[in-house]
């Protein structure tokens, strides 16, 4: 039997309730939708989160997958979506604004400010990044993710999350003036 | 000149948008995009990869591990529903339902037109003879899941008292043999009122579940933890008690034309 007529009758067994079958495809598939979930949500303990629910959003709604269709691709918009609901059920538990925190990412307190010698370092740079991308929206930061980490394009992008071309465009947009407002005073240093 | 939008340079940086050659020419000409161009760039450099926690190889089985009892029940298109097992056999025995009575229908009248001829009181197909049908029906099916009670009674109590790390693939297969009889027996408790019935069917496929997706090679403490769910929902107890009052009933004077909806709580 090939791979890909294996990897068929596993998936058919899944779709049919098949628990052994469905573990299957879990261990196939955890490392890399762990992937995407870091990338997206930047944050190890979030990811966890995000595959747990993937998983479990993907077994209860495998009846609907088309079989034409290729399982990885499915899942994958699995991960994005929910890597996007737990960012935003986290944003509304914080109470913050984030997506709208970008005068936050620039308003560093003076005392915090680094010195050339630091903002030379890698781990400081990483940190302002990872402050930065922290405040965008989550919208924003997943079609950000997408396009810049995963290379996907933006028509890719607007089918992934659901939105339209313009929406997706957009998103991506903001994302990159905010990045770039908040990552201006490090380049300028 | 007219000068390229932000979001035309960024098109352009990720290889998108159509303009592609005419940016080209003229980021060379022009100072300003040019220089907001490199800004661009600049930012979206400085954005690399963040550096991936390491999952090693057996990470997937972890995730199963974490997952495996909280699979949720899978949604299914409605007309796919036609398509399963049960619906099928359902479908099955409603077809023999309306050939039976079809068949029923077309020799009762003679037989009846026959009784008016020789005797003297015409008789009517009556409620009655429904309400025994069903009566027969109930009767039948309690029968079936008093066998199906025991049965199990049997594999679980032979799951509670196996010695650790042990091969389970027998106790597994018999699990999935009863795991299928159980969804259909389920069901057709709860078509006929027997809420009970169903309950506790529904408590032991959880368990029989639980056994079928386990490793065949189980470890002591996954065992272990089937044990202590089939201890915390008292579900031998409760097999033991529904199988009991089944056998007594079967056992029980012929009902009377209303049908028996059990009420008991059993756990």
């Amino acid at each position: 039997m090939t791979d890909a007529t294996e990897a068929s009758a596993v998936l058919a067994r899944a779709r049919q309730g098949d628990g052994e079958a469905f573990r299957a495809l879990v261990e196939r598939h955890s490392r890399s939708v762990f992937r995407l979930a870091y990338r997206m949500t930047g944050n190890e303990q979030d990811a966890e989160d995000v595959v747990q629910e993937s998983f479990l959003r993907a077994y209860r709604q495998l009846g609907r997958f088309e079989s034409r269709a290729n399982f990885g691709t499915w899942l994958y918009r699995i991960v994005a979506n929910c890597s996007v609901d737990l960012m935003r059920a986290k944003q509304a538990r914080h109470d913050q604004a984030r997506g709208e925190s970008l005068d936050a990412a620039n308003e560093m307190p003076a005392a915090q400010t680094p010195g050339p010698e630091r903002l030379a370092e890698s781990a400081e740079i990483e940190r302002r990044v990872r402050q930065a991308l922290g405040a965008l929206s989550p919208l924003e930061r997943a079609a950000f993710t997408l396009r810049h980490y995963e290379g996907r394009s933006i028509d890719e992008i607007g089918k992934t999350l659901g939105l339209g071309t313009s929406a997706a465009k957009h998103s991506v947009f903001r994302a990159v003036k905010k990045l770039r407002m908040a990552l201006q005073p490090l380049r300028s240093e | 000149m007219t000068h390229y939008a932000e979001d035309d340079l960024i098109l352009y940086y990720y290889g998108e948008g159509r303009k592609r050659v005419e940016i080209e020419r003229h980021l060379d000409e022009c100072g300003a995009c040019a220089a907001t161009y490199r800004d661009i760039a600049g930012t979206l450099a400085i954005v690399t990869e963040p550096e991936l926690p390491e999952r090693g190889d057996q990470y997937g089985l972890e995730v199963w591990q974490r997952i495996r009892h909280k699979l949720p029940e899978q949604d299914v298109p409605w007309w796919m529903l036609w398509f399963r097992g049960e619906r099928l056999m359902l479908v099955g025995a409603a077809a023999a339902l309306v050939l039976a009575a079809f068949v029923a229908g077309r020799y009762w009248p003679r037989q009846q037109a026959a009784t008016v001829a020789s005797g003297p009181a015409p008789t009517a197909p009556s409620a009655a003879t429904t309400d025994g049908a069903t009566a027969q029906r109930q009767r039948i099916l309690l029968t079936s899941v008093a066998d199906h009670l025991d049965r199990s009674e049997r594999m679980l109590t032979d799951i509670m008292n196996t010695s650790d790390h042990r091969d389970i693939s027998t106790e597994q297969r018999w699990a999935e043999d009863l795991l299928t009889t159980s969804r259909l027996y389920r069901q057709d408790a709860a078509d006929i009122g027997e809420q009970s019935v169903a309950s506790v069917l529904d408590d032991l496929e959880r368990s029989l579940l639980e056994i079928v997706h386990s490793r065949p090679q189980i470890s002591a403490a996954d065992l272990e933890q089937i044990r202590r769910r089939i201890d915390a929902a008292a579900l031998l107890f409760k097999v033991r008690m529904l199988s009991d009052e089944l056998r007594q009933r079967e056992n029980a004077p012929a009902p009377s034309a209303t049908p028996r909806t059990s009420t008991r709580k059993i756990g």
